[in-house]
């Protein structure tokens, strides 16, 4: 009995069933439900990262810094300031309306100095982005900032893929002004890798490029831990960290990234130390 | 907003551009039109026209509004990546004109028979059968998508078919979006008959 005519009839009922459901539809005055809409969003991301554990909203625990309209989507600037940086034991970065909304995680070590981490992102849509503090003894603070840039994780890379990964896993480490010891000193590591999101289409062939990103990466200083970052697709292609750490005297920072198609590459870097 | 445009597209491009030599289809302001369908490229510049559609910006959609006219969003959904781990949460979502209908993917060209059939249904149903209905398609800038969707319908007889070709991006630069989910008619339609094939 289910024949074609069948399926073509019903197929005709409901597309005019929801043409019906759908012809009134209110016409807005200003008013929309966007910010609820976010809110509900957000709810449903932080449970699925922190389960049921609260996180209270706290402004001036992480400043957000961030254009308000970003020029690249797919290389967003995003700087996060620590208020009281001998409490934090991790750093959370979320960008709420990418489809994989959890960008990074960072967990310090000994040997940081957790007042300020910088990044490059991807954004794939006006959206709000949260910096969430983990305190060492377990709350979690949360920030928010809007940001305007779209389009971000599917870009694509503009060269193909082979020559996307050339050099991959080379690394650079540019220390800022003068490394003393006892005293933080700032960091800017420089990752070459594609980090390739998985929704970057290739515009030939038309098929997606696999997912391919730094997965984990750890930076040490002697036998004590700087970071250790949990990355996603959406921190942006060619990764660049700045972050602080507290130099004794002499001795290297080694980086250990891996990605999540087993590539693994480690670097040591000597810390240059004021000898004057 | 063109500047920031120019600024996302393709390199290479872009790259063109600004030594001058770029051919017609890589210029943002002289792109032809394609005979029928265009089926190169689904990201790239676009023409300024298409033949028997108006193409409005964001003031001309604006100025339309108050006519109800059918929106039509034909973004692609986005898909789990290869690669990424089963315990990543994967939540995509889509924002959009509030009150527009999304059907990813239904700019795609070709397109199955079945799926053009699916959606010719679609917009007849959402039109009531009024050709003469204002509809206005779109997915974000340089897609060739909603340029593909318009021409469509103007081939399907509607008289009044706008292409939108800001689409998203130029319509939140001033404006609120809503959270948008695959229309399930399409979607079904589109599934069901792909399946029967």
């Amino acid at each position: 009995m289910k024949g074609p005519v069948m399926k073509r009839l019903m197929l005709a009922l409901s597309l005019t069933l929801s043409a019906a459901a759908l012809a009134p539809a209110p016409v807005r005055a200003g008013a929309t439900d966007t910010d609820e809409e976010r809110a509900a969003r957000w709810s449903e991301i932080k449970a699925s990262i922190f389960g049921d554990r609260k996180v209270e909203a706290s402004p001036s625990a992480v400043t957000i810094d961030a254009p308000a309209r970003a020029l690249d989507a797919a290389l967003v600037p995003i700087g996060l300031t620590l208020a009281d940086k001998d409490s934090v034991k991790g750093l959370y970065f979320i960008i709420d309306d990418n489809p994989s909304p959890y960008a990074a995680h960072f967990t310090f070590g000994p040997a940081a100095d957790p007042g300020e981490i910088k990044m490059r992102v991807r954004v794939n849509n006006y959206t709000n982005v949260h910096a969430v503090v983990e305190t060492k003894d377990g709350r979690l603070l949360e920030s928010a900032k809007f940001v305007k840039a779209s389009g971000g994780c599917s870009a694509p890379m503009g060269m193909s893929d082979e020559e996307a990964m050339k050099g991959m896993g080379e690394m650079r480490m540019k220390f800022v002004g003068d490394v003393q010891p006892g005293k933080p000193a700032e960091a800017t590591l420089m990752v070459r890798h594609p980090n390739f999101s998985g929704m970057q289409m290739n515009q030939l062939t038309r098929d997606y490029t696999p997912a391919r990103y730094i997965q984990k990466l750890d930076v040490t200083y002697g036998d004590k831990l700087v970071f250790h970052l949990d990355g996603d697709i959406s921190i942006a292609s060619n990764p660049v960290i700045n972050f602080a750490f507290k130099p004794e005297g002499q001795g290297s920072l080694k980086v250990v990234a891996s990605d999540n198609q087993e590539g693994r590459w480690e670097h040591s870097f000597p810390v240059p130390s004021a000898s004057n | 907003m063109r500047m920031r445009v120019i600024a996302r597209g393709a390199a290479l491009a872009a790259l063109g551009l600004m030594l001058g030599a770029a051919g017609p289809a890589d210029s943002p302001v002289n792109v032809p039109e394609p005979e029928g369908y265009y089926t190169g490229p689904p990201r790239g510049y676009t023409p300024a026209t298409l033949k028997g559609a108006t193409v409005i910006d964001l003031k001309g959609l604006e100025a339309l509004l108050p006519e109800r006219p059918v929106l039509i969003d034909v973004v692609l959904a986005d898909h789990r990546p290869a690669g990424l781990p089963a315990d990543r949460p994967w939540l995509p979502t889509h924002r959009s004109i509030p009150d527009a209908v999304w059907m990813p993917g239904a700019g795609a060209a070709p397109l199955a028979p079945e799926k053009e059939d699916a959606f010719l249904a679609r917009v007849a149903a959402l039109t009531g059968g009024d050709k003469a209905k204002p509809i206005v398609t779109f997915c974000r800038p340089e897609c060739w998508g909603s340029w593909n969707a318009g021409k469509r319908l103007v081939a399907a007889g509607y008289s009044r078919v706008h292409w939108f070709p800001l689409g998203v991006e130029g319509w939140q630069d001033d404006h609120d979006t809503a959270v948008a989910r695959p229309d399930p008619a399409w979607m079904a339609a589109a599934s069901e008959r792909a399946a029967q094939r």
